[in-house]
């Protein structure tokens, strides 16, 4: 009893101390051992130390040093296992701000807990609108949310037709064909079924033909029948729709089969780094929406990628991008001079934060305003086992988009 | 006054002269003190968790224990539960209070449904397909995702009560109700006629027993149970999702089941309470996070080789004897039996181990 | 379309029969349902992965030594942990599911939870009845033919086989008979991991490799073995066939039904086990002990 009281005690003191040594805490929170969780640490920790070598974050007049806390979600195995992680960085670790989530399920029961303790949560990789649309019908209950990437499901779909126009504008070209065919092949999953509405609906207005569409598990690992299917509808490009291994199915047995089609769409496995081994080096001409590369989306999208990669020896996943979100913290902190939620709210909401990945500003469902050039992305091109960056066009470092041999 | 020395008589009657249940007397009185001493809202919700699936484990064991139908599929009901007391409260909104019921009946016709769907099945068949049902489920529910939510589910379900205090209560006293009601139910004559069932179900319906109606009623009572842990879960994380179907649930509970120990209802619970908040202490560590998996599986393992019936019955037999002429437990360090007499203690030195342990 | 079901069909078959030939091997014998038998696939991928790639060693000399490497470890394991728990028949099936969990916990720590691909062994492919089929795929029916054939040697016409038989008809009689139940035991179980390790080789390079490709051809096994009946072989080898078809007609008849091919094959085993409790070629064991 005493022995309680006196720890008790001791940890009282213990975080007055903290408090007033000036520590603004932030929590990391996602997989762990997956390559999404890896990415938000490592994003996390290059802004860190960056902002704490610089002196910290200027709160009113104080200087405060960042302190992050690693929480293990395991978001992809067990939802219970993520509301747990939230809720023990919060109370546990009395964390200020928490950054992260990648598996939608998990950030909406996630977004559940942090909006009952009322702490601003950043989310930096579930791409799901209703994240958003919770802000927008209760408002003074889902305010501290804010979604830093990616830009919500339905405005990936207007970047993906930007690029589909210009891939079907090239195959007009090189192959003296006035309609080209494409063959839908999204994961059977929530997130595509709006996407894949969208493409029968839009895609003959852009004087393409839809010759087919097939829509395997998210986990496939066998995808010969759909793409044998698809050879014989003679489709040229592939409008792919994949967030799960089937991506690298795809990828690999198009080559092995010889297709002549190009597989263009969301390719999540295709933005990672091992997609080219893991396709066991077969996966030519695959092209992908993505967010990073060595382009110059913003000025600081270049010295970043650089840095990341001189770091960790690998390029950053758009999880990296938590380093975008707790500079856009750095900047409202300082603007506001606190580090309240209440008051931090309204300044990231008029916030235009030029991050590494896009240049940010906030929609009435704190989502990314979809902009080509400032927010929709980048679309890249496995070439010869590299990733070459092709759209859009005018930014520089963008290279030539290749298609197949006929 | 009269009740008062009634319970205080059959306290000291009853469950103090045997230590198991006055340890479980003191876990249950624990448990409804706890918030009182560690009030902590990350430690509330880790028991409230654990309380949820100790009525999940419980159902099973009354399932695969009992009648010696092993369940690989249990996860079916948690969903169904889950998912129908999900989708009621936020379509019709209607209070989560009366559509947890709603969820519990739809997960007993569920019950019903396997169990007569399983009525021929025997051993490791039954098993195998019982796994084939949440996927099935789950397969359905990606069919229709404009209904069911597809891979994200249904979000944005209301709590039960406000506070983490209140769901903590209502978590625990609906574990403690279900699994003394399940208690009661595997001891009871019907319970007798479960245990015929599983050692030799041709001698149960020689003796004139319907072991049919008894199977199905079994697996409606546990389905029913699983249904009702299933809706708490949902109204708890204010998600129900495609995970409360998955298979890594189902093996989960089996895990739990005979690692506790199966055919004692407590068994099952009392390896929840020891297993998950350890996994989840495990993985608040820096260096062990990621280990967790790995460390709860090697526990696992290591425990089934020494205690290969479970650990409750093991920590039992350490704790208790059997009197071999009434059949009755005592304390273990008791050298008569305290209801016939009749001597505890081996004759022959050495013979120990032989005498009085079931 | 029709010759597309039919090649796919059979191609994917024969993989799945390599796999549940093993599982009903065990379960006929030894009475254990292995649910690490996938996962000792997937350690045979693995280990196929890292002497491959990351060894560098040729693809005969890496898949050989993977397979002995798997099969060695599956005897141990047997000894270690399943052996003493033999007589709980409960104990042994959650002792084998986490037995398969600590193998994926081991993979995910080692290799990290990425998807790793194989390269495979003959690349290029042919086109037959109008199909493209890769080499690879061809080199799996091959090998899974050879494996069958192989195992139907062993058990038809060695005195091993013989002993192996015995002791899944009767397996007191077969103790009184003088036959070493234990070491009968342990060669089923490493003939059986064995089969699971040749087909973890030679068919990784089709799939990814990942620590979790345990799980989906579990159930698709599972459902074979028991669609086909537990202990019979001929009925695991027509119930892969029949998933492996009934998948391919999935897929290709529904296009957008494609995800469901899981579903339905569960559901056509849930159909035949009400239609015939012990599958198709089952044996009702009459008295269990």
């Amino acid at each position: 009893m005493i022995r309680t009281a006196f720890l008790a005690a001791v940890l009282a003191l213990y975080s007055f101390a903290a408090a007033a040594q000036g520590t603004i805490k932030i929590a990391i929170l996602g997989p762990m051992a997956f390559v999404q969780g890896e990415n938000h640490w490592a994003g996390a920790e290059m802004a860190r130390d960056e902002i704490n070598k610089a002196g910290g974050i200027n709160v009113g007049g104080k200087r405060m040093q960042i302190e992050l806390i690693r929480g293990d979600t395991n978001e992809i195995q067990s939802v219970p296992d993520a509301t747990n992680a939230m809720e023990r960085v919060i109370t546990r670790d009395k964390a200020d701000f928490v950054i992260g989530g990648f598996r939608s399920e998990a950030v909406l029961a996630m977004q559940e807990v942090a909006m009952d303790y009322k702490k601003l949560f950043l989310g930096a990789g579930a791409a799901h609108s209703k994240l958003g649309a919770n802000v927008e019908q209760n408002y003074e209950r889902y305010k501290y949310w804010f979604r830093v990437t990616p830009v919500k499901d339905v405005d990936l779909v207007r970047t993906l037709f930007a690029v589909m126009g210009a891939i079907g504008q090239q195959i007009r070209t090189d192959l003296k064909t006035d309609t080209p065919k494409v063959a839908i092949l999204a994961e059977k999953a929530v997130w595509t079924e709006a996407l894949v509405a969208a493409a029968q609906k839009n895609l003959p207005g852009m004087k393409m033909e839809v010759v087919g569409t097939w829509q395997p598990s998210a986990t496939a690992t066998d995808v010969t029948a759909e793409l044998s299917a698809i050879d014989r509808a003679g489709a040229q490009i592939v409008f792919t729709m994949l967030s799960g291994p089937v991506g690298i199915s795809v990828g690999g047995q198009m080559c092995e089969h010889n297709m002549k089609a190009v597989a263009w769409g969301i390719n999540v496995e295709a933005q990672k780094d091992e997609f080219w081994q893991a396709a066991a080096g077969k996966a030519q001409f695959v092209s992908t929406l993505d967010t990073y590369a060595e382009v110059e989306m913003t000025p600081k999208t270049v010295p970043f990628v650089r840095a990341f990669r001189q770091r960790f020896n690998k390029s950053p996943t758009y999880n990296a991008a938590t380093y975008d979100a707790i500079n856009m913290l750095k900047a409202a902190i300082e603007q506001a001079g606190s580090t309240d939620a209440d008051k931090l709210v309204p300044v990231i909401e008029k916030i235009e934060h030029i991050g590494t990945g896009a240049v940010a500003t906030f929609d009435k469902r704190h989502d990314l305003v979809w902009a080509v050039g400032k927010t929709a992305g980048i679309a890249v091109q496995w070439q010869d086992g590299k990733k070459v960056p092709f759209w859009p066009p005018q930014v520089k470092g963008m290279q030539a988009f290749k298609m197949p041999a006929r | 006054m009269y009740w008062l020395r009634r319970a205080w008589s059959e306290l000291t009657n009853e469950v103090f002269v045997l230590p198991s249940r006055t340890l479980a007397l003191i876990w249950v009185a624990g448990l409804l003190a706890m918030p009182a001493v560690y009030g902590d809202a990350y430690v509330l919700r880790i028991v409230t968790m654990t309380c949820i699936f100790a009525i999940f484990a419980a159902s099973w064991d009354l399932l695969a224990g009992y009648t010696g139908q092993v369940n690989f599929g249990h996860a079916l009901f948690f969903g169904a539960g889950a998912y129908t007391s999900g989708l009621m409260s936020l379509k019709l909104g209607i209070s989560p209070w009366l559509t947890i019921w709603a969820g519990t009946a739809v997960a007993t016709l569920f019950g019903f449904l396997v169990g007569y769907l399983c009525l021929r099945l025997r051993g490791s068949y039954l098993s195998l397909a019982t796994l084939a049902f949440p996927l099935i489920a789950l397969g359905l529910l990606f069919a229709f995702p404009d209904f069911s939510g597809g891979e994200l589910g249904i979000s944005g379900l209301r709590r039960l009560a406000a506070t983490p205090m209140g769901n903590y209560y209502v978590a625990l006293i609906s574990m403690l109700g279900i699994v003394y009601g399940l208690w009661l139910l595997a001891d009871s004559r019907f319970g007798i006629v479960l245990h015929a069932i599983r050692d030799d179900e041709i001698a149960a319906r020689a003796s004139g027993i319907n072991t049919p109606r008894y199977k199905m009623v079994v697996f409606a009572v546990s389905a029913a149970a699983a249904g009702f842990s299933g809706a708490l879960f949902a109204h708890y994380l204010r998600v129900a999702g495609p995970s409360t179907l998955e298979v890594a649930l189902s093996f989960q509970v089996v895990i739990w089941g005979v690692f506790g120990g199966v055919a004692t209802v407590y068994g099952p619970v009392a390896a929840v309470f020891l297993l998950y908040p350890l996994t989840e202490w495990l993985g608040s560590f820096r260096s062990f996070g990621e280990l967790r998996l790995l460390i709860f599986a090697a526990i696992v393992l290591l425990v089934l080789l020494f205690m290969p019936r479970g650990l409750a019955p093991w920590v039992r037999d350490k704790i208790e004897t059997l009197c071999p002429r009434c059949k009755q437990r005592n304390g273990a360090w008791r050298s008569v039996c305290r209801l016939c007499g009749a001597g505890l203690k081996a004759q022959i030195a050495g013979a120990q181990g032989l005498v009085g342990h079931q | 379309m029709l010759q597309d079901i039919l090649v796919t069909g059979l191609v994917n078959g024969g993989v799945y029969a390599l796999l549940a030939i093993g599982f009903s091997l065990i379960f006929g014998v030894a009475r254990i349902v292995n649910i690490a038998h996938t996962a000792f696939y997937m350690l045979a991928a693995y280990c196929f992965y890292a002497l491959l790639v990351k060894g560098g060693l040729g693809f005969l000399l890496a898949g050989s030594i993977s397979v002995l490497a798997v099969t060695a470890l599956s005897v141990l394991c047997y000894r270690l942990v399943i052996e003493p728990v033999r007589e709980h028949e409960a104990a042994v099936l959650i002792a084998t599911i986490a037995l398969a969990l600590v193998f994926q916990e081991l993979m995910l720590l080692s290799f990290g939870g990425n998807y790793l691909g194989i390269p495979s062994t003959i690349e290029g492919g042919v086109r037959f009845l109008g199909v493209g089929i890769p080499y690879q795929r061809l080199l799996i029916l091959l090998v899974a033919a050879a494996m069958l054939t192989g195992v139907w040697f062993l058990l038809y016409k060695t005195r091993l086989g013989l002993a192996i038989r015995a002791t899944a008809n009767d397996l007191e009689v077969a103790s009184l008979m003088g036959m070493n139940v234990h070491r009968v035991a342990m060669a089923t179980v490493a003939i059986s991991v064995a089969l699971a390790a040749v087909a973890g080789v030679v068919v990784a390079p089709v799939f990814v490799v990942d620590p979790f490709m345990w799980l989906a051809p579990l159930v698709t096994m599972l459902a074979i073995v028991v669609l086909g009946g537990l202990g019979s072989l001929k009925g695991s080898l027509i119930g892969a066939l029949i998933i492996g078809y009934v998948e391919a007609i999935t897929v290709f008849a529904l296009p957008a039904g494609a995800y469901l091919k899981g579903a339905v094959a569960l559901l056509i085993m849930v159909v035949v086990l009400l239609a015939r409790p012990e599958g198709l070629f089952g044996v009702a064991f009459e008295e269990e002990r």
